[in-house]
């Protein structure tokens, strides 16, 4: 009988799944031998750092809090890359200036308009 | 409008002085000063219900007062006071040779109904003086438990307020938002009144003989 | 006292063996070193005595060195509950609350003076006087606030008391018995007090004073 290629695959792939599963296993069958299931109302309860919980979880946010993250990425990107620019900017060619003010420019003409288009104002 | 520098020869913000501007700019104002007798005599005044909010926007907007920062309020609880005092009464006593005035001695017993009080610490941010201290008292303990509210005029009472109310009983007219604010809602006793009763134990105390009133104690005072 | 004799020399053969350098252990051995070795606490502070806990969980004190420094911010993972400062009566639901969502098994320390007893707050009109009139408790530390190297005594006693617990028969720990319960009633906020204003389950009424109340 010719060896399977994949017969090396297969039992490594059994003993990896074995490796995670046994101990799982092994932990369920102390648990059913050794110590009995108690759930409660309280102790399934939502987690409410000991408050009880009012409502649904499943509520509406509002969009403009991912506008207002978009917008916070900008700012962000811009200050991480102007710190270097900042420290090194004496030793920095023309073309060198040029590009990053290019690149200023571009990141307030997304801010621009995001002004424009309102969303600087929470609704 | 005064700058906002300080005043060099200083305003005088003693409260018979507070109770002068008080009396001229608040018509029909009733302020009363009430005497400090201790070391530090903080006289301070004490204001009649009705004018009090105006009284108080008075101070806060005044050139030269800018009361412009409440920074205490507090509860007073004044149980009902019994004084004893004995006066000499004369008096029409039958003698032996007839009717005939006599000088009596006579102890009186009057009762000094209790009330609730407030008390307000003031200071200028902007003049840097202060403390200017006002007082206001609620008719009687029971039922007469309001007082108008100085929250619309210091922000800062708000929360102060509140805890007068909790913990006093004190109900004040035309704050914002009156509600309890250390115990829970349901809660029906006001704690720091003088007559609150602490929910009885239902397990007995060890009594290890170390406070006072204990067993050790009253047992080495019996011996 | 057959099995007493029996287990006293089941002891002494284990340290003969150990000497020689065999070791045998039985699985409730096992089992108790691995949990009384990473016993993890809750992020639950009340007041002051958190600081000294949080000072205990720093590298001076260390509390690492016991397996118990990975502070759990959900009680889902927890298995330490350290009541560290005063339970005021507007906490006290919220705290058995947060005990009932621990998963079992679960101990709970006392930590400090308005933790086992209202302290120096007894007498006030908001105060609990003491957790363990709702949740059992396994160690008490007494102090104003305890210093961690109490905190620190309090849970090598825990780990004593863990690594003492059974796994079968009658004496085995309470996590592992069907019948106790792994929640306890969350206290209402009544008109005066809370309600009720202990469990007798955890609470029984006290025995009679050894103190005689002279006449």
């Amino acid at each position: 009988m010719p060896e399977h290629p994949w017969r090396t695959v297969i039992a490594l792939l059994i003993g990896a799944v074995a490796f995670g599963i046994t101990p799982l296993a092994l932990a369920h069958l102390w648990a059913l031998y050794f110590s009995p299931k108690k759930p409660g109302p309280e102790k399934n309860a939502i987690y409410e750092c000991g408050l009880e919980s009012k409502g649904d979880a499943w509520i509406q946010f509002d969009p403009a809090y991912y506008l207002y993250a978009i917008i916070f990425l900008i700012f962000d990107v811009e200050a991480i890359f102007l710190l270097p620019f900042a420290v090194a900017f004496t030793g920095l060619s023309m073309g060198a200036a040029i590009a990053m003010l290019v690149f200023l420019l571009l990141l307030v003409e997304g801010l621009i308009w995001a002004w424009q288009k309102g969303l600087l104002t929470w609704a | 409008m005064s700058s906002p520098s300080i005043d060099p020869v200083g305003v005088d913000v003693s409260a018979e002085a507070i109770r002068a501007a008080l009396v001229k700019g608040v018509p029909g104002c009733e302020a009363t000063v009430v005497e400090n007798g201790s070391p530090s005599a903080q006289h301070s005044l004490l204001l009649d219900h009705e004018h009090a909010v105006e009284a108080a926007t008075f101070l806060r907007d005044h050139a030269e007062f800018r009361l412009d920062f409440c920074s205490n309020v507090t509860g007073v609880d004044w149980p009902d006071k019994e004084v004893t005092e004995k006066v000499k009464v004369t008096k029409v006593v039958d003698g032996p040779d007839g009717p005939k005035e006599q000088q009596v001695e006579e102890t009186r017993k009057t009762l000094i109904p209790g009330y609730l009080e407030t008390v307000y610490h003031l200071f200028s941010m902007e003049k840097k003086h202060g403390p200017v201290i006002l007082r206001l008292r609620t008719a009687n303990r029971g039922e007469g438990n309001h007082l108008p509210s100085l929250t619309p005029v210091w922000r800062s009472a708000e929360f102060q307020e509140r805890e007068a109310f909790d913990l006093f009983g004190i109900v004040f007219d035309g704050h914002p938002d009156l509600r309890r604010i250390l115990m829970w809602e349901d809660f029906t006793d006001h704690p720091m009144r003088k007559d609150y009763v602490p929910p009885e134990e239902d397990e007995p105390v060890m009594d290890d003989g170390c406070a006072p009133g204990s067993s050790a104690e009253q047992g080495a005072a019996g011996q | 006292m057959g099995s007493e004799v029996m287990e006293q020399e089941l002891k002494d053969l284990k340290v003969e063996l150990s000497k020689h350098g065999i070791f045998t252990t039985t699985l409730e051995e096992v089992y108790n070193w691995g949990r009384k070795n990473s016993v993890w606490p809750l992020t639950f502070g009340l007041a002051c005595c958190a600081i000294e806990m949080i000072a205990t969980s720093m590298a001076r004190y260390d509390i690492a060195r016991f397996g118990a420094e990975v502070f759990r911010p959900s009680p889902r993972q927890a298995d330490l509950m350290i009541v560290a400062g005063t339970v005021t009566k507007k906490m006290a639901p919220q705290v058995v609350r947060l005990y009932n969502q621990m998963p079992e098994p679960k101990y709970v320390i006392a930590m400090g003076a308005c933790a086992i007893s209202g302290g120096p707050f007894r007498d006030g009109y908001n105060v609990l006087k003491g957790i363990d009139r709702y949740i059992p408790v396994d160690v008490h530390i007494p102090g104003c606030p305890p210093r961690p190297e109490a905190l620190l005594h309090a849970f090598i006693t825990l780990q004593k008391k863990i690594d003492a617990q059974q796994l079968r028969g009658a004496g085995r720990a309470r996590h592992l018995k069907a019948e106790t319960p792994s929640e306890y009633p969350v206290p209402d906020f009544g008109s005066h007090d809370l309600e009720p204003t202990h469990n007798d389950e955890v609470f029984p009424p006290r025995p009679e004073s050894p103190f005689k109340v002279l006449p």
